[in-house]
């Protein structure tokens, strides 16, 4: 009985995927996932999800904000929406701002984020505010 | 040769012996001419006969012109102390005035046979000490002269015969014979005499005084180098990054050795292939070259193995993989070393000058010094990022699983994987807080790396201390209502007066407010007091009613990792560091902390720092 909302979880931890996929999968969401950004564009191209949970440190420290950019500078896929998963709090504290200075000073390329670990409760309500947002006709 | 510099040096230097030699005649003046009135007057009350008189009217001479002497030699030495030529002028004016009254008191008392005649032998000596050479024999041909002249009017009976002092009833005097050229050019041969020795030996003093001059000059500019050099040590110990470190490198090695520039060429991973890693002083078309091919440049090749190469001439084309870009730079001389790390080379840092023949075995063994203090700074900080990069990397590697522990637990506990009772949600809840504790730790650890390491190349700036600290209490303050606790602050308007670092001055706020807020009970209260102490540091006191810490555990408080049992109570997620990490700070800023505690009642942190901080922690520049 889905939903028909289609999600598109691209994390390299399957442990992590495995978590989101059977929350998700208990509000009757479709998810899909991909362990790498690359595998994660193909499934995109397969098929355009209604929404991307995105990992930032997959193989490299920013391959999560790279697909985000690519996404965002292509028309076709600009309007998905993103959630990005990330220790960033963390990070900052860790190692300083200026280690992301080059990236605050920009445009951002997602809208929503959450932190690691996730919180089952805070990713449905997130999720669900997110989609009945993209079911309002704008 | 001497140019410029080293010649005016040379001049100041003698110059300033002159004008101290001035001087010191003048005070000799006051003792000879002193003296000699004593002695008359003695001699004239003792009963002794002569000429009481005109020695007097000469001596009192003198004296007066002594005194002239004085005030226009502080007038000279005051308006005009770099011009040498006044005080040559000087120099002979007191000569020819001290001859001329040397020749009155001889005439008053004997003429060619008067005892006093030796004493124009000591003017003589003073005029070769102060002046050159000629003026010295000038001198001496003109007291020989004068005394002949004197000896000429005598026998011609233009002046009149003085007797010879003390010796009243002989008259000696006996002109036209041989007997008045014994005593004259006995006279004449002794000022000769005197002449030449004193000027041959000034001649040798100088020659040694300006040896002396040249050793103390090239100490000097030994000095200025090793001092430069020390500094190029410490701007590149100041860097975090290589590119940073190497740019002051080669800005200082310019600037070290005064030539046109310099680069640092470093050997690319295939080993094969070197590329510019940082230039200063060259053109930009100079150092765009994608890369230098090694096995085409058998200089470059030769100095990455290991043997330094200083070209004094650029001429030999065959050695360059790129000649006529060198000439085009307008490089004429250069001087290349091999940048060594224990056994290998990691590449070149080479100096340029646009003058051949520039670099002599000094400026090599100098350079040779500056590439091996390069090479280490390049090495140690080399090491550092791959250690930082390391902990970061095994930081993420710890983190991820734990994240994953953390995801799995959190669907099992939120119910998604099937029900679970009472029990096991309370174990699996525990578990997860546990597991959060760790990853806090892990966060803690990386950050106390990253503030140890953030302290040492810090930025100060002129800071308001009260104006943070209101900032870090506003922070704070809905949890402390939360908890029903009760904030006192008097915070004294200090201004912008301090020297130091926001983030550095936050971390030690912070900690200990949160801390206040953290280990204090329900409707506790505290106190937060900032002000001046005494003109040149701030006193930050917080006190609450806490649960204090006991006397056995305050020792500890400020070494790692150590949480008292009561603080552990009460908050299971610490780890530790936070003060660890404030006492590091407040000891980076030259301040000092203390804490008194009773158990139960309360603690207070007492914290002084200074408003500048010490020097040794400006950043350069």
């Amino acid at each position: 009985m889905s939903t028909g909302r289609d999600i598109l979880i691209i994390e390299d931890d399957r442990d992590v995927v495995n978590s989101l996929r059977i929350i998700l999968e208990s509000k009757d969401f479709t998810v899909r996932y991909a362990y790498n950004g690359k595998e994660g564009y193909a499934k995109i191209k397969e098929k355009t999800p209604d929404l991307i949970i995105l990992d930032v440190m997959m193989s490299t420290d920013t391959e999560g904000f790279d697909l985000a950019y690519k996404l965002r500078d292509d028309p076709q896929y600009r309007n998905i929406p993103i959630i990005l998963e990330t220790g960033f709090t963390q990070k900052m504290a860790e190692d300083g701002p200026e280690r992301f200075q080059h990236i605050l000073g920009e445009s951002w390329p997602v809208s929503y984020f959450m932190e690691k670990p996730v919180d089952p409760e805070k990713l449905l309500s997130t999720v669900q505010s997110i989609i009945k947002g993209v079911d309002t006709p704008c | 040769m001497k140019v410029g510099y080293d010649l005016v040096k040379e001049q100041l230097f003698f110059r300033q012996e002159l004008k101290e030699r001035v001087f010191w005649f003048i005070h000799l003046r006051w003792i000879g001419a002193g003296t000699a009135i004593a002695i008359t007057w003695a001699a004239y009350l003792g009963g002794q006969s002569l000429p009481i008189l005109p020695l007097n009217i000469a001596l009192v001479f003198i004296l007066f012109y002594n005194t002239i002497f004085l005030y226009i030699g502080k007038r000279l030495e005051a308006f005009r102390p770099r011009e040498v030529r006044p005080f040559t002028v000087f120099a002979h004016t007191q000569i020819s005035l001290d001859l001329l009254c040397l020749y009155t008191l001889i005439y008053f008392t004997g003429g060619v046979y008067s005892p006093l005649l030796i004493f124009v032998i000591f003017h003589i000596i003073l005029a070769g000490i102060l002046l050159p050479p000629l003026s010295c024999y000038l001198y001496g041909a003109l007291v020989i002269a004068a005394l002949g002249g004197l000896v000429v009017l005598q026998d011609t009976g233009i002046l009149p015969l003085k007797p010879v002092l003390f010796q009243i009833h002989l008259l000696h005097y006996r002109y036209g014979s041989s007997g008045i050229s014994i005593p004259y050019l006995t006279f004449a041969a002794a000022i000769l005499i005197s002449a030449f020795l004193i000027t041959s030996v000034k001649v040798s003093l100088r020659t040694k005084a300006r040896s002396l001059l040249d050793v103390s000059h090239e100490l000097d500019l030994i000095n200025t180098k090793l001092t430069a050099l020390y500094e190029m040590v410490k701007e590149m110990g100041s860097h975090s990054d290589l590119k940073g470190l190497m740019d002051s490198a080669t800005r200082y090695a310019t600037r070290i050795m005064g030539v046109k520039g310099c680069s640092i060429k470093l050997l690319n991973e295939d080993k094969r292939t070197l590329r510019f890693a940082s230039v200063y002083g060259l053109s930009r078309d100079y150092t765009s070259k994608e890369s230098i091919d090694i096995e085409k440049s058998p200089i470059n090749l030769r100095i990455i193995q290991g043997s330094p190469y200083s070209i004094s001439h650029i001429d030999e084309k065959d050695y360059f993989q790129y000649p006529e870009d060198i000439l085009k730079e307008g490089i004429a001389s250069m001087l290349c070393f091999p940048l060594r790390a224990e056994e290998d080379s990691t590449g070149i840092l080479c100096v340029y000058s646009d003058k051949t023949y520039r670099f002599d075995e000094e400026d090599t063994k100098f350079f040779s010094l500056m590439t091996d203090l390069t090479a280490m700074a390049i090495e140690n900080l080399q090491s550092s990022l791959a250690r930082s990069w390391f902990t970061k990397k095994a930081v993420h590697q710890i983190r991820s699983p734990l994240n994953a522990i953390r995801s799995m637990l959190k669907t099992v506990i939120g119910g998604y994987v099937g029900g679970l009772n009472e029990k096991q949600k309370e174990l699996l809840i525990r578990t997860d807080r546990r597991a959060e504790l760790l990853g806090n730790l892990i966060s803690d650890i990386l950050r106390f790396d990253h503030d140890i390491k953030a302290i040492k190349r810090i930025k100060f700036l002129g800071l308001n201390p009260s104006m943070i600290l209101k900032q870090v209490v506003q922070l704070y303050q809905s949890e402390a209502i939360e908890k029903g606790i009760e904030f006192k602050t008097e915070i004294e308007e200090i201004g912008n007066t301090m020297i130091g670092n926001q983030e550095l001055l936050d971390e030690i706020f912070s900690n200990l407010v949160s801390n206040a807020v953290k280990y204090t009970p329900r409707d506790g209260l505290v106190r937060i007091n900032l002000s001046m102490k005494g003109e040149n540091h701030i006193l930050f006191e917080i006190s609450d009613t806490g649960i204090g810490i006991s006397q056995e555990d305050i020792p500890r408080l400020f070494t790692e990792f150590f949480r008292a049992d009561n603080a552990k109570a009460i908050e299971e997620n610490g780890t530790g560091l936070g003060l660890i990490i404030v006492k590091e700070v407040v000891d980076r800023l030259g301040g000092s902390i203390d804490v008194e505690s009773k158990i139960g009642e309360g603690t207070r942190f007492t914290c002084i720092l200074p408003l500048s901080p010490p020097l040794r922690l400006y950043p350069k520049g």
